[in-house]
This record gives C-alpha cells, structure tokens and sequence, in this order.
C-alpha cells in the first residue's frame, strides 16, 4: 500500500493545484474574491467578510463591477493557505497578462483582485479583465481551442481574446415543417447537435470535457434599458435567451402565425 | 490485506480472514467468499441500540473466505489508512471497509456535529489494521500540529485521526442577520497533533447557505 501524501502548511503547494479537484491558494495579507462556500478548509488567520458596503467598497469598486450579485462573493483575507473546491468538478487556474476571458459564470471559483470583474452582455457569463490569476471549475479537464469552430453550448466553459460567439444552427436540420416537427417530437430522429456555438477570429476558446453545466451563478440584472441584451424589457424582440429548438415558437413561425 | 485497484475500487486479497464492509459494497469478487449481515455492525446488542439512538447507522457485512474481493461505492473515491493502535473518527456514511480486527464504535463529537448536519455522534474505529474511507473526489490528507491549527467547513470534512480537539469556530456577526452572509460562517477547528480528511465537496450542512 503506497502511504498517501499528508499536506501541512509547509508542503502545501502556493497558488497550485493540491489535486485535480482541489487548489491552494496562499494569502499573504492580500485579498482574493471567491464564490461562496467553496473553501474547504485553511490555516492561518483567515477572514471571510461577504461583500457589501463598508469596508470593501473601495475594492468593490475597482475590481468588482458587479455590485448586483454582490452577495454571492466573498473576499477571504488575512495571511495562511486555504484550499478551495467545488463539488469534485476538476479545477484549474489560469493567468491572464493584461487580458480579457469571459466565463461561465458557475465555472469561476475565485481571482485575485487585480483582475476586474464584469458582467458580460452574454447572459449568464461574467468577464475577467486584467492580470493576476483565477481559479475556474469544469466537468472534466479543459481543452483549450482555437477559432474557427463550433462547439457545443453545454461544453463551453468560456473564452478568452475573440469576439463573441453566434449561434449557429443546422438549417437544413430544422427548417420546414418536418424539421419542426422532428425538433418538436424526436421522430425522425433529432441528433441532439442541431445547435452550435460558433467562434471567429483569433483568441482561445476553453471546452470542459464533457456536456454537464454546472450550475448557474446569478450574475444579476442588467438595467431596463432599450439596447441592452437579456434586459427585462428592452432588449430582443423574441425574449433575452437564446431561442433554443423544440420550442413552439418555432413552429408557429414555420405555419406564418 | 487492502489495496486499491484504480482509485474508486477496493480490491481485498482475503486469506480464510474476514473484513467487515458497507452492507451490499461488493462489486466482485473471485475465489469462495461468504457473506454475512452483521446486525449493529458487529458491536452487539448494546452497539446496535447505541446506533439506532445516536442516528449513525451503519449496516455492515461480514466477508470472509479465500481470494479477492473487490469493493465500490456509487464511484466515490477511496482512501486507504492505516491504523497502529490509533483512533480515526470518520462519519458512518463515509466508511467503506475495516479489517475484521478492528473495533468500531461510536463516540459523542460535540456540538460542532450538531451544526454541521452530520449528527452529533462520529464513528470511531479502533486497533490495528486497515480501513478504507470513501471520499466525494479525491480526498486531501492534513497534517495538524501545535502551531498550526487547522479550519474545515462541516460540509468538507470526512475523517480524522490522531490526538486532536475540535471546537467550533463560528464567524457570524451582525452582517450575517441582515443577509450579508459569506458563506462560510461556521467551521470547524483542528487543534493538536493528528491527520484530517478533506473532500473537494461540500454536503449540504445547515451552516453551508448562511
């Protein structure tokens, strides 16, 4: 039997991954954002303050833009090793140099505060814009690939440094009244990948390995404003969510209704 | 004689010895094996109504003969240890497999148990031997000390061994009543000398929302 490896404050790893499924991030008097309860354990003097007002609105302000889902963040601080994980998703962190990335926003675990982080006007993702280093969750390990692609919405992690995706669908999938059909009901046969996110232009795309989501993070409402997507009234005409296939929708569109 | 075979599986070579284990564990197993129920996980009568009133039930089976038998658990990863005379404290819901020379028995944890949604009572296993403990992930082995205390969230914790106290460390203040919460308000804390079990998964625990 091969003895298992006992971590203590000297051995454990600084700012790496302890295994796959867990990461150590070492504080030294600095600060770091991190999604609520996914510290498992630390040693040290560490402080958990969720963010609100009062003595973090200056860092909210600089490296937080987001005040509207605030609440689901918290900022650890103090000096000692802490350990963050997530539901036995893999982990990973990743550097950005005077970058920008867009995430999933259930797939972002923590960063450091010298990376700013906003709302991205894809619904449901959240952008990390700076330097400094970030911790993210997937299902699986991540691959990372280059445009030009098309990949599956469930396998999408995020992306760094393209422009944003598009949607994509099989047209000669799904057009027609057979095509509405076979979405509506599966006869005939639907493959389950008439829909696809595609990417253009130079940057890195990041696929999680396999096509469970993890679960959505609030990243808040985005102001009623006419021209900004996924607001409540003024965005799209045909609702803020993408419009998946199998939705009746899309049949009374087919019928001229 | 306990081995791993992959990470989720336990392979253990059995020679006319018995192993005690999770009641219906066995994935296979080759050679001529027996199976037995152990009612009150083998600590009698008085162990038996010890579990059924302190809520750590644990039905156990007695698996004795000759070869190798193999054992899972809906995929969790398995952790093996090894006991010299020592106490580990592990919950009942996470132990896979003992050797048939070790004792098991119940113990009063304290209030952090309470807190923590794991009950009040922890399982002890005592002696010489193996156990196997399972693990949501691979689980992450501590190492406490007099100079460096550990915290655990409730949620993450697994088992532990060694000669340590816990306490209950909790950091809620008034901003937690008004809905500002982090997360992590409660924890429990290691002080002393000995090992903690850590798992990269939170269960759900009363404190994990607050």
């Amino acid at each position: 039997m091969s003895t298992p490896v006992v971590f203590d404050p000297m051995t454990l790893p600084s700012d790496d991954n302890v295994n796959s499924y867990t990461f150590c991030v070492e504080l030294k008097g600095s600060r770091w954002f991190l999604q609520k309860g996914k510290m498992i354990a630390y040693y040290g003097q560490i402080d958990f303050d969720g963010i609100g007002h009062g003595r973090f609105e200056r860092l909210v302000r600089t490296s937080f833009h987001s005040p509207l889902h605030a609440s689901d963040w918290v900022v650890a601080e103090g000096s000692g090793k802490m350990l963050l994980a997530d539901r036995a998703f893999d982990v990973n962190s990743f550097d950005l140099d005077d970058g920008n990335l867009t995430i999933r926003s259930g797939n972002l675990l923590a960063y450091e505060p010298s990376l700013a982080l906003k709302q991205s006007i894809v619904p449901g993702f959240v952008t990390l814009i700076g330097t400094g280093k970030f911790v993210a969750a997937s299902n699986g390990p991540v691959v990372f690939m280059e445009p030009p692609l098309r990949v599956d919405p469930q396998a999408l992690v995020g992306w760094a440094d393209c422009p944003s995706p598009c949607h994509h669908y099989d047209h000669g999938y799904m057009t027609g009244v057979m095509g509405g059909i076979r979405s509506l009901t599966g006869i005939g046969g639907t493959s389950g990948e008439e829909h696809q996110f595609e990417f253009v232009g130079a940057g890195t795309v990041l696929l999680q390995s396999s096509e469970a989501l993890m679960a959505e993070q609030a990243t808040g409402f985005v102001p009623n404003e006419p021209g900004v997507p996924g607001g409540p009234g003024g965005g799209g005409q045909h609702g803020s969510t993408p419009r998946m296939p199998g939705q009746l929708g899309d049949l009374q569109r087919r019928f001229g209704l | 004689m306990f081995r791993l075979q992959g990470s989720k599986t336990l392979a253990v070579d059995l020679t006319g010895d018995a192993v005690k284990a999770k009641n219906g564990s066995m994935v296979a197993y080759d050679g001529r094996m027996t199976f037995k129920k152990m009612s009150g996980g083998g600590e009698g009568l008085r162990g038996m109504v010890t579990r059924r009133l302190t809520g750590e039930q644990m039905t156990v089976m007695e698996v004795s003969g000759q070869g190798t038998c193999y054992f899972a658990d809906r995929a969790s990863e398995i952790n093996l240890v090894s006991l010299h005379g020592d106490t580990l404290y592990v919950e009942a819901s996470n132990l896979l497999a003992t050797d048939s020379g070790l004792r098991t028995g119940t113990t009063f944890t304290g209030l952090r148990g309470g807190a923590s949604g794991n009950g009040l009572f922890t399982t002890t296993v005592e002696g010489t031997g193996q156990a196997a403990i399972m693990s949501d992930g691979a689980a992450v082995l501590l190492r406490v000390s007099p100079q460096y205390p550990l915290m655990v969230d409730p949620g993450a914790y697994i088992a532990h061994q060694g000669r340590l106290q816990q306490s209950f460390q909790s950091g809620v203040n008034f901003r937690t009543l008004m809905g500002e919460g982090s997360g992590e308000a409660f924890q429990i804390r290691f002080e002393g000398d000995g090992l903690v079990y850590v798992q990269p998964s939170e269960r759900n625990t009363v404190g994990g929302d607050v």
